[in-house]
């Protein structure tokens, strides 16, 4: 039986116990932040001291798993430092790669630690050819995440036209805006998530229980009522349900997580590198469980068979799940 | 923050042993509280590290099938869970309220608290900075309750951990048998339930076909001449 080459599996981890889990899970690779507004995570309590990440290093590389540092938030103007020191930190961990976004910052790492390889983050939105082939030219970017707006068939197009290697978005959270350039959040909340990394930050969001109603509030906005027999979804702005012509609804997406494990076949097909699981953010638990399922789920594909692989409906924002534009049913 | 419940606690053990604990007072609970807190603390010194910077929360845990709350200061190396008998009245930052079982798993990192939260088994009110805070440090610590209390027994750890073991054993068959006991007592409601479901979608669908029955005919090449009846 022929082997194919199988899918990189990228794995979240918002703490040293979350990479210990992916790890023993079956990452290949984890990707982790810097406890600061230097990537796109920057929640309460979550990321990784340099303490923490050189002992998460040893531990994944020690297991042959590679690790992913992402700097991928924007530097604020006049103070590029917190996010060279990134730059400089990740390269003296021996990491394997930074993922990057802005232009200024993917510079400074080239022209700094040319032998640290870097990666272009989802937050550059690059999805064009044009885009990609500009980044390897000046940067030599060696691999691009891809945003979440982009068919199968458009990803296999893509790929026969660029020097690089392409990751995609394999589960968890959707964001339908064009990524790193949304401003919704930072409307609402004076907070950036590509600037300061959160998105919806917490320190803006309150649950209120109105009656048999959830009410979920992002600064002065409410975002959703939930009654009680309807599942939650996160307080993003994107996924409010708002009343248009006296009738609440939708309007840019539903609370549903992304969830490729039925298509690997076709990404494979297409020529994708990496599939990156999203959600630093959620606990070990969901790390160890959505990181055991793609590992079956990859091993299977690669050798042509197809595994039942455990129900991650339950880990799933709205407990709902979606191939989403990669199946694109839409205009 | 005076917080009300209004969550359904599920049939459980824990929530027959609330009843059989709730003639204790709470003050009778806290030594053995207190010495929970420390051994699991002197298993996990930096606990609460991760909650530097974010002042210092007062969180009001609270079981919705136990007669008891919790108020956790959660202070680096000197943290205090105190047992309070009532929920309303008390000053707290946050609120975190759920099925004991949950909140456990939670503490253990054995759920994800997303998840729980997705599904509502979990209600936060109050500083949600704060929740996210204590989540991912509890997540991040590894905290295995039997183990760090055995840890603290020294010599009594081997036959402790034995009754655990069997008190385990215990409670994961009566929690099954109640599960039985459940699903016999609501089957009668759910076969009412499923059976008005079907006659309500008949009559959507009578009233569906009557619907376009009575609908106009589009003409081809001009403008609809009504709404459908």
């Amino acid at each position: 039986m022929k082997i194919k080459k199988k899918l990189e599996l990228v794995c979240p981890a918002g703490t040293p116990a979350s990479l210990r889990a992916a790890v023993d899970a079956g990452a290949d690779t984890v990707y982790f932040g810097f406890r600061d507004e230097t990537n796109a995570r920057n929640f309460p309590g979550l990321n990784f001291s340099r303490e923490e990440a050189r002992d998460g290093v040893a531990y994944a590389h020690q297991r042959n798993v590679k690790i992913y540092i992402p700097i991928n938030t924007f530097p604020e103007a006049g103070n590029p430092a917190p996010w060279h020191r990134a730059i400089d930190d990740a390269a003296h961990l021996n990491v394997d790669a930074v993922i990057i976004a802005d232009i200024g910052l993917a510079a400074y790492a080239a022209e700094t630690h040319p032998a640290l390889r870097r990666h272009l983050s989802v937050q550059a939105s690059a999805s064009n050819p044009e885009a990609i082939r500009f980044y390897h030219e000046a940067f030599d970017i060696k691999r691009v995440v891809l945003p979440r707006v982009l068919t199968v068939p458009e990803i296999a197009a893509l790929n026969r036209e660029v020097p690089v290697e392409t990751e995609v978005f394999a589960f968890g959270g959707l964001c339908v805006m064009a990524e790193g350039r949304c401003s919704l959040s930072s409307y609402a909340t004076g907070i950036s998530p590509n600037k300061n990394g959160a998105c919806s930050p917490a320190s803006h969001v309150r649950y209120v229980e109105k009656g048999n109603k959830m009410v979920s509030k992002l600064g002065d906005f409410t975002i959703n009522e939930f009654t009680a027999e309807e599942t939650a979804g996160y307080p993003t702005l994107c996924k409010g349900r708002f009343v248009t012509g006296g009738r609440a609804s939708y309007l840019f997406e539903e609370p549903t997580s992304l969830n490729v494990i039925e298509i690997l076949p076709e990404l494979m097909a297409a020529g994708v590198s990496g599939l990156k699981i999203e959600g630093r953010q959620r606990g070990r638990a969901y790390v160890a469980k959505v990181v055991a399922a793609f590992r079956q789920a990859i091993d299977a594909a690669a050798e042509d068979r197809t595994v039942d692989v455990s129900n991650l409906l339950s880990v799933t924002e709205g407990q709902r799940q979606t191939t989403g534009v990669y199946e694109k049913t839409w205009r | 923050m005076q917080s009300s419940t209004g969550m359904t606690p599920p049939l459980s053990p824990v929530l027959f042993a609330g009843f059989l604990f709730r003639p204790i007072p709470a003050v009778l609970l806290q030594p053995p509280l207190d010495a929970a807190l420390y051994a699991i603390q002197k298993r996990h010194p930096d606990l609460f590290e991760r909650l530097a910077g974010f002042g210092n929360p007062v969180y009001l845990i609270d079981p919705v099938d136990l007669p008891y709350a919790f108020l956790l200061k959660p202070e680096p190396r000197a943290a205090r869970l105190l047992v309070v008998r009532d929920t309303a009245g008390q000053e707290a930052d946050a609120v975190i309220r759920g099925p004991f079982l949950s909140l456990l798993k939670l503490l253990e990192g054995n759920i994800d608290g997303d998840s729980l939260f997705f599904s509502r088994e979990l209600v936060i009110e109050g500083d949600t900075e704060a929740v996210v805070a204590l989540r991912n440090a509890v997540d991040g610590a590894e905290i295995d309750i039997i183990n760090d209390l055995l840890a603290a027994l020294g010599p009594l750890a081997k036959p402790a951990g034995k009754a655990a073991a069997l008190a385990g054993r215990v409670f994961k068959r009566a929690a099954s048998d109640l599960s039985a006991v459940r699903d016999a007592m609501i089957a009668p409601a759910l076969q009412r339930g499923e059976a008005n479901g079907s006659a309500l979608q008949e009559l959507e669908s009578r009233v569906e076909r009557l619907s376009r029955r009575g609908r106009p005919v589009k003409h081809p090449s001009g403008p609809d001449q009504g709404e459908p009846t």
